[in-house]
């Protein structure tokens, strides 16, 4: 907890109100030091957690997190913010089940309302064989004890009444794998979360700073890069910062700052589009998924249906978005919900994700000493946020891959040990 | 009647011989056709059309366009149309949107009494305890709030809202006069142009100008209508820029469709949208009565409307200036005629439901009920930055220009510069010429260098250069803010001293900003306020606007609707030749990926008993089939499957499986070899289209060097499997030109034969049920003979036709496991049973290193036959295997069915290794909660495991 921090309150509000007075900032503009003991590359929601968790948990403070942005500019702010814990594998479960208690007491724990809306999250089922997936999931969840169920037609239709269940569409629904603690979450508000309680903490956010090198030593690559080596600190586009730990967490971008430190990454980038409609009055209950029809949709807050669908199948780092995909996304929501068809969609963008062939997450130490990874999040980073933080400050504040991510490592991929949630994860989200 | 509605206008586009009866919250109301919702409702004297958002403020006209955050209304089941731009049809039913109860009284308004509590992002700093509460009452308040009109969805449908397709050298993004100049310009170089036009008349400014403007206007819109190169898209908007001048073009009140998508490829892309006038920050400034001058001079010249009585006027630009003259031609008293240029202002306008005192930079104080504010411009840059432009901010002209455009994308008109109106034409038709040149010489290059080229038009046009004269860059004053704060967001009610708190919290760039103040997000998307957003935040951190950056515009330029982008979704379900048959004969469809198929005809059970004892015949054709050519077809075979291909010599058939290169089963199916150098190979029905891809993307990318051609021929050949002890008898009778006799065409060969007199019929003999059976590929065009023949033939036989659930029993009970239900995509080769069939010592497979590691482990589960101990109990698919009575889990049941051959329940499973030896216990948790024991069996196959039936 940030308690040393300015603590946020109704009251507070109130105060705030009536004087007038200028709210403190929610973190610093600090200059840069020349040393820390920790650099972590990346503003986003997994580097501001590490750093959060490095100073909570570890009591390590002389800390900076350096973007060559803003904060929560890349994938940390385009996701979808919806996050779940019915995952296949029990390994999955007991990860993502653990972020999932992490958002639950966000709030509280950061001091900052995170707007977690546990709304309950369906993944419809269209096939006889997709049917059967659900009926698993809801099986080995139970197992582990998560609230998930497969839930027929007509109480797809309670839950989420908007939905067509009828059974002459083009992709009927059959059923659905009903998951009432799923939800979305605020993401923006997670990553400021993070970053003002990390800030109070002493942890230097230098924002609008990129990194243009990872700087070693000793190792058997050019410039001491690469195996064997260790890091000495990262240059940047404000100057040279000498750390004796630096930390990825950079995502799309992931495999071209590793090279930096001449660990290369079975990671390719590919853009991953979402999009937003104009706000109407809310009718839509809860989280929708549907793997068939490529698609997920939730209605935040504010009123705007926000759906994402699945990534591009052509690897790039560009972000602008393609006509076809919103034209097969309207295609597909209109076959769920024919009754929307006069909703306006407002605005498409993309963010890059970091895939690797096993679809799960490249975590903790590498070849070089010094040089940790939390990448290779795919489409499903949001969820983890809060998890990987934590398992990663445990991992470079012991010099020691966390129990919880040693399935992860960058050694699966030569010793030909991948991980595989690819069942789950590419369900959707 | 329209107590404001003026004598006749010079300009005016409304046709005052109309009455249309329309009505405003109920109540009865009337407007003549030309007019828009807004203007009618403003003739009838309506000031208050809607609410804001948070603080529930009242809102009337300030933009008079489609672009007026403040006339959102809903009419009939559709929400959020813009009245400002909508056209009024009679028998409208017009309402205020997002008020409670009502537009006149809204409790919501109690939120201005505690505005002060509720600063940007004030529920970040509350509603944490306690916990429940959050999630029981906050939230389901905040809910309440959410803006917007209604969506019908139980009424509404799906409309049929078609698309079209357009191949236009010259696309015009703009009907102003710079647009008008270009279209026509680019049509007389021999150009064909679609011009396309937001409003629903060409003209853009002009048309609310005076009599000068209005004869230019004529002229170029006959100069316009008249060539017949030129297509004219009014009440269209051009939404978004793709790669490679992909457009979007968004044409609304098309009489067959509410919406039409229309997708261009357009050589050249002319940008000429004009400018969008900007608001002015001000305490008070989202008043009803405060309007942009564009909206004044609009309601008087377009719609013959007085906006108001008494005026006050801030003016730092001709455009404002000429809203004077306008307001004096309407009868309106000009109380104040203030000159931003020689620094007068207004600090406060005063009013509830309309504007009512005007409290000046002098400190005088007015009474007046119009405040019309001409202080600037903004660039809408949308389509230029979708184009990689970054617009640069240029203070003397206080506006964004465009920087660097690729060369099929040119700007033209106001957003360039100013000038005359001659001046804004005269530019406009060199870069229609441009525009022309280079869309012709593109489409030149296109025709005469791709290989289905029609002969060159003639040499390529000669390259011009660009040497347009720039349009002027008049200096503007930069007038964003008064001394007071107000409204810079009208639409998500965001002011200035909100950004300005934001701003000292830390939320000190343009997108942080935003994000924490919700600045750009609503339906305006930032064409009002994004600027004045800009200027605030460069004030507060007293930095130069050019270094603030703006938030970047992304498609679309215009909200789309589902139903317009959706059109009719073209995934038709496939049907195989046969299925007309199989449906009038009773057969119960199954939904099955992309087909339909025979789930059975009334009686599974009865249909797999027959092919155990007579003969059954069923519909395969959804299995993936792809036509293999070449002399390198075994080397791609070999990269792609486990197995090995080299030594398959020609006649022979082979089971194939194919790992991803997690080493995860992927596919699988037979292939057979045609000849020397040519193969079927068939994938599974979901994986069909998949395969394909991958074995494009191999030979294109990775081994361009491979002569391979692949043509997918799952349709074209109708897949027919006739399996049962007496199918040999049946195929004798039909089959010329093949020995059927078991040695000279064995289990897993293949022939090509004559099968009831369709030549070229490809028949191999492979078995799926367990039983003798031939699968036969016939030209799908003579499908539906061959099968009748068959079963004419066979009616002695006790033929009996079959469908996909009899056929999944007796694979079951043959122990033939299917990818993607007994495997799942964790499941590694090894856990398959695949044994000898998977090579490890080959040079290069997909998936090799993963499965060289698999094979080294020992704790993957495995796949085997379990049978209940119970025979009567058949535990669902996906029921769990535990340890004991404990939770934790050793596996599951894939597979289950009542066997009719057995006569007990037959099952497949995955298995902790620990339980994969024949004759282990398992424990199964069916779903109602009771544990069972079932037994793991020797072999996969629970009948015939010795495969004496299939190679008889």
């Amino acid at each position: 907890m940030a308690r040393h921090g300015y603590k946020y309150s109704a009251g507070k509000l109130i105060r705030h109100g009536l004087t007038r007075g200028d709210w403190p900032r929610m973190w610093r503009r600090p200059e840069a030091r020349s040393s820390y003991d920790v650099v972590i590359i990346g503003g986003g929601l997994h580097g501001l957690a590490t750093a959060y968790y490095l100073a909570h948990n570890h009591g390590m403070t002389n800390i900076a997190v350096v973007d060559k942005g803003y904060l929560g500019g890349g994938g940390s702010g385009r996701n979808t913010a919806i996050v779940r814990s019915n995952y296949l594998t029990p390994e999955g479960v007991a990860f993502y089940d653990r972020s999932l208690d992490l958002y639950n007491s966000m709030a509280q724990d950061l001091n900052l309302n995170v707007m977690f809306s546990r709304r309950g999250h369906l993944t419809l089922a269209h096939t006889d064989s997709a049917l059967r997936t659900m009926h698993w999931r809801a099986e080995v969840n139970k197992l582990q004890g998560i609230d998930s169920s497969v839930i027929d037609p007509q109480e797809v239709k309670k839950q989420a009444p908007s939905l067509d269940v009828s059974a002459d569409t083009r992709y009927p629904i059959l059923g659905a794998l009903f998951h009432p603690p799923g939800g979305i979450v605020r993401h923006d508000a997670v990553v400021w979360g993070y970053a003002r309680a990390a800030d109070h903490l002493g942890v230097h956010m230098l924002q609008e700073t990129e990194v243009l090198d990872i700087l070693c030593e000793g190792g058997e690559g050019p410039d001491g890069k690469g195996a064997g080596g260790r890091v000495t600190g990262v240059r940047t586009s404000r100057g040279d910062i000498s750390a004796p730990a630096v930390v990825n967490c950079t995502a799309g971008w992931a495999s071209l700052i590793s090279n930096m430190a001449g660990v290369p990454l079975p990671i390719t980038t590919h853009p991953l589009q979402a999009a937003v409609t104009e706000p109407c009055k809310v009718f839509l209950p809860t989280v929708v998924v549907s793997g068939s029809l490529h698609v997920y949709v939730s209605q935040t807050d504010r009123g705007e249906l926000v759906f994402g669908a699945s990534v591009d199948p052509v690897g790039t780092y560009r972000v602008n978005g393609t006509l076809e995909f919103t034209e097969e996304l309207a295609g597909h929501v209109l076959e769920l919900m024919p009754g929307i068809s006069k909703m306006r969609l407002l605005r498409q963008w993309s963010g890059l994700c970091d895939m690797t062939p096993d679809y799960s997450p490249v975590m903790g130490t590498t070849q070089v000493d010094g040089y940790f990874v939390d990448v290779g999040w795919g489409t499903y980073g949001f969820k983890a946020g809060p998890v990987a933080g934590e398992t990663m400050a445990e991992t470079i504040a012991t010099g020691r891959d966390a129990d919880l991510i040693a399935p992860f490592t960058i050694s699966r991929f030569t010793e030909g040990d991948l991980v595989g949630e690819k069942g789950a994860a590419a369900v959707g989200h | 009647m329209n107590p404001n509605r003026l004598p006749v206008r010079p300009g005016e586009v409304i046709d005052r011989e109309t009455s249309l009866a329309f009505t405003w919250n109920g109540r009865p109301h009337t407007g003549h056709r030309g007019d828009t919702i807004a203007s009618a409702l403003a003739a009838d004297g309506v000031d208050v059309f809607a609410r804001s958002m948070k603080y529930k403020r009242r809102r009337g006209i300030m933009t008079a366009d489609h672009w007026d955050p403040n006339l959102f209304v809903q009419v009939g089941d559709e929400p959020n149309v813009r009245a400002g731009s909508r056209r009024l049809v009679a028998g409208m039913e017009v309402s205020a949107q997002n008020v409670w109860p009502n537009l006149r009284f809204d409790i919501g308004a109690a939120n201005q009494l505690v505005g002060r509590f509720l600063s940007s992002g004030f529920y970040y700093k509350t509603f944490m305890r306690p916990k429940w509460l959050w999630h029981h009452l906050y939230q389901k308040v905040l809910r309440k709030f959410a803006p917007g009109g209604r969506i019908h969805w139980e009424t509404s449908t799906h409309g049929a809202y078609d698309k079209r397709y357009a191949h236009p050298d010259v696309l015009v993004a703009g009907g102003g006069p710079a647009g008008m100049g270009a279209a026509i310009a680019a049509a007389e170089a021999g150009a064909s142009v679609m011009l396309v036009e937001h409003e629903p008349d060409l003209g853009g400014h002009l048309r609310w100008g005076d009599a000068d403007d209005l004869a230019v206007l004529a002229d170029l819109a006959a100069a316009v209508e008249s060539h017949p190169g030129i297509e004219v898209l009014v009440d269209s908007t051009v939404t978004g820029r793709y790669d490679h001048n992909w457009i979007a073009v968004m044409q609304r009140s098309h009489e067959i469709a509410p919406e039409r998508l229309i997708k261009a490829r357009a050589g050249s892309l002319v940008v000429a949208p004009g400018l969008i006038e900007r608001p002015y920050v001000f305490a008070g400034n989202d008043t009803p009565g405060v309007m942009l001058s564009g909206a004044v001079r609009r309601l008087i010249n377009l719609w013959a409307v007085r906006p108001g009585t008494r005026a006050v006027v801030l003016s730092a630009n001709p455009e404002g200036d000429a809203a004077i003259a306008d307001l004096e031609a309407a009868g309106v008293e000009i109380v104040a005629a203030l000159d931003a240029r020689a620094g007068e202002d207004i600090v406060e306008v005063e009013g509830r439901g309309r504007v009512g005192n005007v409290v000046l930079g002098d400190g005088r104080t007015v009474s007046a009920d119009l405040v019309v504010i001409g202080t600037g411009w903004t660039a809408p840059t949308s389509l230029l930055n979708m184009a990689g432009d970054r617009p640069v901010y240029d203070p003397t002209a206080a506006r964004y220009f465009p920087n660097q455009l690729p060369d099929d994308v040119l700007a033209t008109g106001g957003i360039t510069g100013n000038g005359t109106t001659a001046e804004l034409v005269e530019h406009g038709r060199a870069t229609g010429t441009l525009a022309a040149n280079r869309a012709l010489r593109n489409r030149h290059d296109r025709r005469s260098s791709t290989a289905r080229a029609r002969s060159p038009e003639g040499p390529i046009p000669e390259s011009l250069h660009d040497t347009r004269a720039s349009l002027a860059r008049t200096p503007h004053p930069e007038c964003y803010r008064s001394s007071s704060h107000g409204m810079v967001d009208f639409s998500e009610d965001v002011s200035s001293k909100d950004l300005v708190q934001a701003s000292r919290e830390g939320f000190d760039s343009i997108e942080l900003m935003k994000r924490y103040t919700t600045v750009t997000m609503g339906p305006s998307q930032g064409k009002l306020e994004t600027v004045n957003a800009a200027a605030v935040l460069a004030e507060t951190r007293s930095m130069d606007m050019v270094d603030i950056g703006t938030t970047v515009w992304r498609p679309p330029f215009a909200p789309i609707s589902l139903g317009a982008l959706a059109g009719r979704i073209f995934e038709p379900i496939r049907r195989s030749a046969l299925q007309d048959w199989h449906e009038d004969h009773g057969a119960s469809p199954l939904l099955a990926g992309q087909w339909v198929r025979p789930d059975h005809y009334g009686d599974p059970v009865a249909e797999a008993r027959n092919v155990r004892e007579n003969v059954g015949i069923i519909d395969v054709t959804p299995l993936g089939k792809l036509d293999l050519r070449g002399p390198d077809v075994t080397k791609l075979l070999e990269l792609v499957y486990v197995n090995r291909w080299q030594k398959l010599d020609v006649g022979r058939v082979r089971y194939g499986t194919m790992v991803a290169e997690d080493g995860v089963v992927s596919d699988d199916g037979v292939t057979g070899r045609l000849g020397e150098d040519h193969y079927l190979m068939t994938t599974t029905s979901s994986g069909a289209g998949a395969i394909w891809e991958m074995l494009e993307d191999y030979l294109q990318t990775y081994r361009p060097d491979w002569n391979v051609h692949v043509t997918a021929v799952t349709g074209g050949l109708t897949s027919i499997n006739v399996a049962g002890p007496r199918c040999r008898e049946l195929l004798l009778r039909l089959v010329e030109g093949v020995d059927l006799s078991p040695d000279a065409f064995p289990y897993f060969h293949v022939r090509r034969g004559t099968v009831a007199g369709v030549p070229d019929c490809i028949i191999w003999r492979i078995g799926f049920t367990g039983e003798l059976s031939y699968e036969v590929h016939v030209p799908s065009g003579h499908a539906l003979h061959v099968w009748e023949s068959l079963l004419a033939n066979g009616e002695d036989l006790g033929i009996m036709p079959f469908g996909v659930e009899s056929q999944r029993i007796l694979r079951l009970e043959k122990g033939h496991y299917i990818v993607g239900q007994d495997t799942d995509g964790l499941t590694k080769a090894p856990s398959a049973g695949l044994g000898g069939l998977v090579k490890l010592d080959k040079p290069d497979t997909l998936g090799l290193p993963e499965l060289r590691a698999a094979y080294a482990r020992t704790d993957l589960p495995i796949l085997v036959a379990i049978q209940t101990d119970d025979p009567e109990v058949v535990p669902m698919e996906a029921d769990q295997i535990v340890d004991g009575d404990s939770n934790r889990i050793l596996g599951r049941i894939t597979s289950s069915r009542m066997s009719p051959t057995l006569g007990r329940s037959v099952c497949l499973g995955q298995v902790d290794p620990s339980l994969a030896a024949a004759g282990s216990k398992v424990t199964i948790l069916l779903i109602d909660g009771r544990r069972i024991l079932g037994t793991v069996q020797e072999h996969h196959a629970h009948v015939d495991p010795e495969g004496v039936r299939q190679n008889a």
